[in-house]
C-alpha cells in the first residue's frame, strides 16, 4: 500500500469532519453519524498492515481527545483495520490475491454489505468499550442498528460523490 | 531464537495490533478511573479551546430558543422574589449557594458515561464536586478543572447517582440514568409509604451539599413497587432536553468544606 500525501490528507479531512461537524449533529433527537472510518474502510489491504494500524490508532486517539473517551475510538479503528483483512480473505475468489481487491471494484450491493457490516461492528465496539458493560450494549442493539443505517447512508453518499468524481476525471 | 525472530517478523502486524489494542484499553481504563483523571487536564484545556469556537457557532442558531428559556426562568425568579416564596423546609441558609453562569462547549448524550465541557474553570473559582444546573434541571457534577474549562460528569452517566425528592413530601430516593434514552431516568430506594401518582414532580433532594433542595427535574411517567422490598421503582421523564443544554449555572456551596469536614469520620 502506497501511503502518499493524498491519503493522509483524506484521513485528516474525515477526522476534522467528524470532530468539527458530525459530532455536533443530532438526527431525530439522538443519533450521531460516525463517518471518520470511511477512509480506513476504502483502503485496500496491504501485505504489511503495520503502518495502517499505527495511523488508525493515531487518528482514533485524536477523536478520543475531543470526545473525552480515553482510547475507545483508537481501539475500534485498530480493530476494524485488522478485521478488514479477514473480510477480504473470506470473500476473495481463489485466483485472487487479497492485496489486489479494491473497494471501488465492488458492486453497489456488495459495498452496502461491506460498509454495513463494518459500521455496525465499529459502533458496537465503540459502545461496548465505552460502557464496559455487555448487558447494556445488548439493550442498546436497536439504537446501534438505526445508527448504522444512518451512518451507512452517509457512507454511500460520500462514496458515490468521491468515486463518481474519480470516474469522470 | 532464529525461529522466534522469524515468527515475530511474519506476525508483525498481529503483534502490533495486540500492542495498540492494549495501549487503547489502558487509556480507556484510565479514563474510567476517577482517581487518575488528573492526567487528562491538558486534554480538557486543548479540546476545550477548539470546542468553544464551535459551540459559539451553534449557540448562534439557538439564540432565540435559549433566550425564551432564560426569559421564562427569569420570570419565575422574579415571581419568587416579589411574592417572597420560599420552598418549604429547604434547610439552606441565606446566601449559602452561589450561582456562576457558564456555557456548555461540548456535550455528549449517546454514550454510557457522558462528559460535558463548560467554559468556566479554576480561574473562575470552580472546583471539583460542584453541581451544574441548566435552565430546566440538573446537568451534572464538576469532575475536574483546567484554567478556563471544566469537565463535568453528565447526569447522563451510569456512574452518577442523584439524591431526589418528591415536590409535595419529604420522601427521598436516588435517581440514575439507565443508559438509553437521554430523557428517561429511574428512581430507586423511594419508600413505598410515599404517596405518589403519575405526573408528580420530582425535585433535587438537598441531602448532599452539591445541589440545593428544590431544583425541578422531571415528572413521574410510571411506577411500580419492587417485590420483596419496601420501595418504589419509578420512571421519570426529565424537563431538560439533554441533547441541547444551553446556558448552565455552576452551583457553589460556600459551606461545603464545613459540611464535608463533619461528614468525614474522625480518625
Amino acid at each position: 500500500m502506497k501511503f502518499n500525501l493524498k491519503n493522509i490528507i483524506i484521513f485528516i479531512v474525515f477526522m476534522l469532519l467528524q470532530i468539527l461537524w458530525f459530532n455536533h449533529i443530532n438526527l431525530f433527537g439522538r443519533f450521531t453519524p460516525v463517518i471518520y472510518l470511511y477512509p480506513f474502510l476504502i483502503l485496500p489491504v496491504s501485505k504489511d498492515e503495520s503502518f495502517n494500524l499505527i495511523i488508525g490508532f493515531f487518528f482514533g486517539l485524536i477523536i478520543d481527545i475531543f470526545t473525552q473517551t480515553g482510547g475507545v475510538f483508537a481501539a475500534t479503528t485498530v480493530l476494524l483495520i485488522y478485521l478488514k483483512k479477514f473480510y477480504f480473505l473470506i470473500n476473495k475468489s481463489p485466483s485472487q490475491d487479497v492485496e489486489e481487491m479494491k473497494i471501488s471494484k465492488l458492486s453497489f450491493v456488495q459495498k452496502i454489505v461491506y460498509f454495513g457490516i463494518f459500521i455496525f461492528l465499529g459502533l458496537f465496539f465503540i459502545y461496548l468499550l465505552e460502557a464496559f458493560n455487555f448487558k447494556l450494549v445488548i439493550s442498546k442493539l436497536g439504537y446501534i442498528f438505526i445508527s448504522t443505517l444512518i451512518s451507512l447512508f452517509f457512507y454511500i453518499f460520500i462514496d458515490t460523490l468521491l468515486t463518481g468524481r474519480q470516474a469522470t476525471s | 531464537m532464529i525461529k522466534l525472530i522469524k515468527f515475530l517478523t511474519t506476525k508483525k502486524s498481529f503483534l502490533l495490533f495486540v500492542l495498540l489494542e492494549l495501549i487503547a484499553i489502558i487509556l480507556i481504563i484510565n479514563s474510567h478511573n476517577y482517581a487518575q483523571v488528573q492526567t487528562y487536564s491538558w486534554q480538557t484545556a486543548f479540546s476545550g479551546q477548539i470546542n468553544q469556537r464551535l459551540s459559539g457557532i451553534k449557540y448562534h442558531f439557538y439564540l432565540k430558543q435559549y433566550n425564551d428559556s432564560l426569559l421564562k426562568q427569569n420570570a419565575n425568579l422574579l415571581q419568587k422574589f416579589y411574592n417572597n416564596i420560599q420552598i418549604e423546609n429547604t434547610g439552606t441558609l441565606p446566601g449559602e449557594y452561589e450561582f456562576i453562569p457558564a456555557y456548555v462547549v461540548s456535550n455528549q448524550y449517546h454514550l454510557s458515561h457522558n462528559i460535558i465541557l463548560i467554559n468556566k474553570g479554576r480561574l473562575d473559582s470552580i472546583q471539583p464536586e460542584m453541581g451544574v444546573a441548566g435552565m430546566n434541571g440538573v446537568v451534572g457534577i464538576v469532575q475536574k478543572t483546567s484554567g478556563h474549562f471544566s469537565r463535568v460528569i453528565s447526569i447522563l452517566n451510569k456512574n452518577t447517582k442523584l439524591n431526589v425528592s418528591l415536590l409535595h413530601s419529604n420522601y427521598t430516593g436516588f435517581m440514575q440514568w439507565d443508559g438509553n434514552k437521554p430523557n428517561v431516568f429511574s428512581i430507586t430506594d423511594l419508600p413505598a409509604d410515599a404517596p405518589i401518582q403519575i405526573g408528580d414532580t420530582i425535585i433535587t433532594g438537598g441531602r448532599s451539599s452539591v445541589f440545593p433542595k428544590g431544583i425541578p427535574i422531571g415528572i413521574i411517567t410510571d411506577f411500580a413497587t419492587v417485590p420483596g422490598q419496601k420501595s418504589y421503582k419509578i420512571n421519570l421523564k426529565s424537563f431538560m432536553d439533554y441533547t441541547n443544554i444551553g446556558p448552565v449555572y455552576v452551583i457553589k456551596n460556600i459551606l461545603k468544606k464545613e459540611i464535608d469536614s463533619l461528614k468525614t469520620p474522625v480518625e
